[in-house]
């Protein structure tokens, strides 16, 4: 028992150490790698080598500066938002395999839990967005929720293409049942995942509801110090939940070219930057969709690709 | 082809980012500006008459300038004790000034020069204005002119020169 | 009394606290939060008597759907802000109606069975259920997404533009 419980303990320790390093990383990594992108260098200073500690610093700043509550706001619920917006995805690290055996807690039905768990975070936000009485959050808000409801629709469909193929619905398992050929077989189903998680985290290209140039900052509008800094590692801690829930489900885990007992948690991490930075990099590339550009990205392009390769799925595993 | 667009954004934000980036890291690497370079106005003090037109053509007005006679007693017998103008103060409000350039180009004894040395903030708008030791100090920053093009015409004043030398020969 | 005991019993009077909160609140929107709270405690239950998947998909469709949904029309249409008075409860009739089911619902299951206790099922794993549905109970399942499927059909007919 008392083995069992530390275990478990570890297990959360773990999941929770990489909830607070993993993103940081992705965050770092975004500051460079976009600065370098549009010809600029990025922070140079903080922490002495190639501003590596900018992020640290950053924190330290959102946390000295002072908290504001509008005074029109529902408090407590303005209060409760960014936790409500967070924790979702410290669930999610919770599930997440990282090599053979390497996983917070191994659940039979993994996958399931963990769209279940993403899709309650746009909780979060709406309650940000009303609760700011602002009439910008409150837009921001709603865009939001329709796109988060639009996309999640895509979402589960491509997920449940991979669960079908590998014929479980644990993290673990798909990961076993991969095999490199997937890559083909499951691509279309790839592309609209990933895209799809892109907006489920509402990253740019698809960060209608906060649109900085038109609604302010969104439902992140009214928010300052530490919990508008929560609101920012939620979409960091996004960015890794969605690489990572792409590299376990379409990239294969932890299989690498060799070695993949031992150097498992590496091909994962490896992967789960490797997708991260085509998050960034889209985000450098691409314009912001416009919001009926948006639905229709999601309702004319990647639901009938999502439904194709289901049919397409469920085929080749017949007739194999 | 229809989305080829995209492929496109991907590879030039990719192909940027592996070349050098253009940031000038400026308080620790000084920039390199080129002679003209519209930074702040020097005052090569020694040139000036105080014949007032910079300060009569400045359109903000915003420079000042006292001076008073001298009588330089004559040097040889018989001469005439001459009269000339010392300047005693010249400021520029950098505040006002809008860096048109009008007084340089405008002074015919060519004692005002734009310096490219823009490292002059202050914390009270007042101090903004410079007086003449400053001014004159900021003459050491002013570059020299870069050559003329290969097949430029010579300046005026050469060529007046050449002019004159051929003349007397 | 065991951990299992406590926890549905937290679980249990969690769902019903803010299950009395979604109806007494006179914030609108938070009653809509309150039955975030009272959904969430509700899969907690499923969770614990180990119907795994019905548990998830009580937060995947409930919580992040059909709440969000809820959400978002009402603010969409109105949510001030603070209390709203002029909300039209009909109190008595809410309460007949409400506790008499309860009374019904409570009645029954006692006299159903009454203490004799029951060793719980199998887990409801995924596998569990994918068999008992598409073994034992594949035609009425059949039929529900037939049923289902109409009713999106319909959903695309009334909501096409009309020709003239
Ligand atoms: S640059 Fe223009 S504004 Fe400034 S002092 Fe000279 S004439 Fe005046
Ligand atoms: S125009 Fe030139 S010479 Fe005349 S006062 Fe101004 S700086 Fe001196």
């Amino acid at each position: 028992m008392g083995r069992i419980v530390i275990e478990l303990l570890l297990r959360v320790a773990g999941a929770l150490v990489a909830f607070l390093t993993l993103p940081l990383l992705v965050g770092q990594l975004e500051h460079k790698a976009m600065a370098h992108m549009q010809g600029r260098l990025g922070p140079m200073y903080a922490g002495g080598f190639h501003g590596w500690a900018q992020l640290v610093a950053d924190g330290v700043k959102f946390v000295q500066k002072e908290e504001i509550v509008p005074a029109a706001a529902d408090k407590t619920v303005f209060r409760l938002a960014p936790a409500a917006g967070l924790l979702p995805y410290l669930l999610v690290f919770l599930l997440l395999p990282l090599g053979p055996g390497l996983v917070g807690q191994a659940l039979d039905m993994g996958l399931f839990v963990v769209l279940a768990i993403v899709g309650v975070g746009v909780v979060g936000m709406l309650m940000a967005s009303w609760s700011s009485a602002n009439k910008y959050s409150l837009l921001g808000g709603l865009r939001g929720a329709a796109q988060l409801l639009g996309y999640e629709l895509p979402f589960v469909l491509s997920a449940a293409s991979v669960a079908m193929a590998a014929g479980t619905l644990s993290l673990p398992g798909i990961v076993e049942a991969w095999r490199p050929w997937w890559l083909l077989w499951q691509a279309p189903a790839a592309v609209v995942f990933f895209v799809s998680g892109l907006a489920e985290i509402r990253r740019p290209p698809f960060d209608m509801p906060i649109a900085d140039s038109e609604l302010v900052f969104g439902y992140l509008t009214e928010y300052t110090g530490l919990r508008f800094a929560l609101f920012l590692l939620a979409e960091y801690a996004g960015i890794v939940v969605v690489s990572a829930l792409t590299t376990v489900l379409f990239l294969g885990g932890w299989k690498g070219p060799f070695a993949d007992h031992q150097l498992g948690w590496l091909w994962t991490l490896v992967k789960v930057f490797a997708v991260s930075f085509v998050v960034i990099w889209v985000r450098v590339a691409y314009p912001r969709l416009r919001e009926d550009q948006l639905q229709r990205v999601c309702w004319l392009v990647l639901v009938p690709v999502a439904l194709a390769q289901l049919v397409l799925t469920a085929v080749v595993k017949v007739v194999l | 082809m229809r989305g080829g667009g995209l492929a496109k954004g991907l590879a030039i934000t990719l192909r940027t980012m592996t070349r050098r980036a253009h940031t000038a890291q400026y308080p620790d690497v000084r920039p390199d500006l080129p002679p003209r370079s519209r930074g702040v106005i020097a005052l090569f003090e020694e040139n000036c008459t105080v014949c007032m037109l910079c300060a009569r053509e400045c359109p903000d007005w915003c420079i000042y300038i006292d001076s008073h006679k001298e009588t330089v007693p004559a040097r040889e017998e018989g001469a005439r004790a001459r009269q000339r103008n010392v300047l005693d103060r010249f400021a520029i409000d950098f505040a006002l000034c809008m860096y048109c350039g009008i007084c340089i180009e405008v002074c015919p004894f060519d004692a005002l020069f734009w310096t490219p040395e823009f490292e002059y903030a202050e914390y009270d708008v007042r101090e903004l204005t410079h007086e003449k030791g400053r001014l004159r100090e900021w003459m050491w920053t002013v570059p020299p002119p870069p050559p003329l093009d290969a097949n430029a015409e010579p300046s005026k004043e050469a060529a007046a020169a050449r002019k004159a030398l051929e003349i007397e020969a | 009394m065991t951990v299992t005991d406590v926890l549905i019993c937290a679980l249990g009077a969690l769902a019903l606290g803010s299950a009395l909160l979604v109806v007494s609140t006179r914030h609108v929107v938070r009653a809509g939060l309150w039955l975030v709270v009272t959904l969430g405690a509700l899969a907690g239950c499923y969770l614990v008597l180990t119907a795994e998947l019905v548990a998830w998909v009580q937060m995947l469709i409930y919580v992040g759907a059909v709440v969000v949904l809820l959400l978002f029309a009402v603010m969409l249409t109105r949510a001030p802000i603070g209390a709203s008075d002029g909300l039209d409860r009909s109190r008595w009739p809410a309460v007949l109606v409400g506790g008499g089911s309860a009374v019904a619902l409570g009645a029954l299951l006692v006299e159903a069975f009454r203490w004799s206790s029951i060793r719980p099922p199998a887990p409801g794993t995924a596998e569990r259920i994918g068999a008992a549905v598409f073994r034992d109970w594949v035609l009425p399942f059949e039929v529900l997404s037939v049923l289902l499927l109409a009713a999106l059909v319909g959903a695309i007919v009334l909501s096409a533009p009309r020709r003239s």
